[in-house]
């Protein structure tokens, strides 16, 4: 094999390792990136923040929905499970409470037309102790997000939802 | 064995090039990759967004431009750049959005610019929605996507979107188009004109 072939080859499988390595490492990266925004840091962790209505300023993560109020809890398994909540909107209305795992994927989905009274579960690791007779989401990462989503199209609308889901509550058990 | 030192400095760089132009693709397919429409419209969306079953492809694409999507089980995502003539949508055109019922129990369409954020407008109009269309008797319904609203349609504004994208949200699908994305009657966009022209 001559000398400019081998640089091809080498080329070529530079190429494709940079490819790869990116597409695998960039979902972790970039949730990384929007935990510690929506943590503070790493600060404000196992507690739900409370986002203002969407705006064209709206910029934490991207597409955000402008008919949604976004609440977000960073949760950390490492010192265990955790007890998570969200009370119901007025009126019925939409409410989803999503989990996401260190790698972008959903893991895990309540919502307000399966659980008109309120959404409750415990989150864990696999092999952490749940307490029996509850809903228990398992997730693959020691860190991830739980998204709490109520439909919110007007002002008016969203400072109602926003009354409602303070009382949501995202703690160790 | 003279110009060894050489062949090394070389293979270096060329591997460092390699490596480059390699994640240099991948960002540009997370960017692009999934902006492949199908059928006679733009639209396009992926069954295994947010899913566990996702590939490695989509789900970088997903981190990237639509961080934190629901499965289809809770939401169902569609994203066109393009009209239905095939070309790009433009802040500088006006646009029809027109439909009929959807499968879902609440739906909505909001305008994103280029860099997949809302668009930098103070026109509180950054979408429509399932409840601001009125549905004609044949349950047909239209919309305006367009810089400035005209009386009596709803309006999501493009101000300030550039060459922009819209996304189409569909919550609480019916069963029906979580198992086939194809039995949904997507609606269409129609341009009307470009840049002040009648």
């Amino acid at each position: 094999m001559n000398r400019s072939v081998k640089y091809a080859l080498a080329f070529a499988v530079a190429v494709a390792a940079g490819h790869v390595g990116t597409i695998i490492a960039a979902p972790r990266a970039i949730m990384h990136v929007a935990l510690n925004k929506m943590s503070d840091g790493g600060k404000r962790l196992n507690q739900f923040s409370f986002g203002p209505r969407t705006t064209s300023h709206s910029r934490t993560v991207v597409r955000p929905s402008p008919d949604l109020a976004y609440s977000n809890c960073v949760y950390d398994l490492s010192q265990g499970p955790i007890r998570v909540s969200a009370a119901p909107s007025p009126d019925n209305g939409y409410v989803s409470l999503s989990v996401f795992d260190a790698r972008t994927d959903n893991v895990g989905v309540f919502d307000s037309l399966q659980f008109p009274q309120g959404i409750s579960f415990v989150l864990a690791k696999a092999g952490q102790k749940t307490p029996p007779g509850v809903s228990v989401v398992i997730s693959p990462s020691t860190r991830g997000v739980i998204l709490d989503r109520r439909l919110a199209p007007s002002a008016e609308l969203f400072a109602k939802v926003d009354q409602a889901r303070r009382a949501d509550s995202c703690a160790p058990l | 064995m003279a110009d060894q030192p050489l062949s090394r400095w070389k293979l270096a760089l060329v591997l460092l090039l390699g490596l480059a132009i390699g994640a240099g693709s991948a960002v540009h397919s997370m960017k692009r990759g999934g902006l492949r429409g199908a059928g006679s419209t733009g639209w396009h969306g992926n069954a295994v967004t947010g899913s566990v079953d996702a590939d490695p492809w989509t789900r970088a694409r997903v981190a990237l431009t639509g961080l934190l999507a629901l499965n289809k089980s809770q939401a169902i995502y569609f994203t066109t750049q393009t009209d239905d003539s095939g070309a790009r949508l433009s802040e500088r055109c006006r646009y029809r959005v027109s439909g009929g019922a959807l499968p879902a129990r609440w739906w909505s369409v909001t305008v994103y610019a280029d860099d997949d954020y809302l668009p930098q407008n103070e026109d509180d109009a950054l979408s429509f929605d399932a409840t601001e269309v009125k549905p004609d008797a044949r349950a047909q319904w239209s919309a305006l996507v367009a810089s400035k609203p005209e009386p009596g349609l709803p309006w999501a504004s493009s101000n300030k979107a550039g060459d922009y994208t819209l996304t189409l949200r569909l919550y609480n699908p019916t069963k029906a188009a979580q198992e086939d994305f194809g039995t949904i009657p997507l609606p269409k966009v129609t341009k009307l004109n470009c840049g002040g022209a009648a």
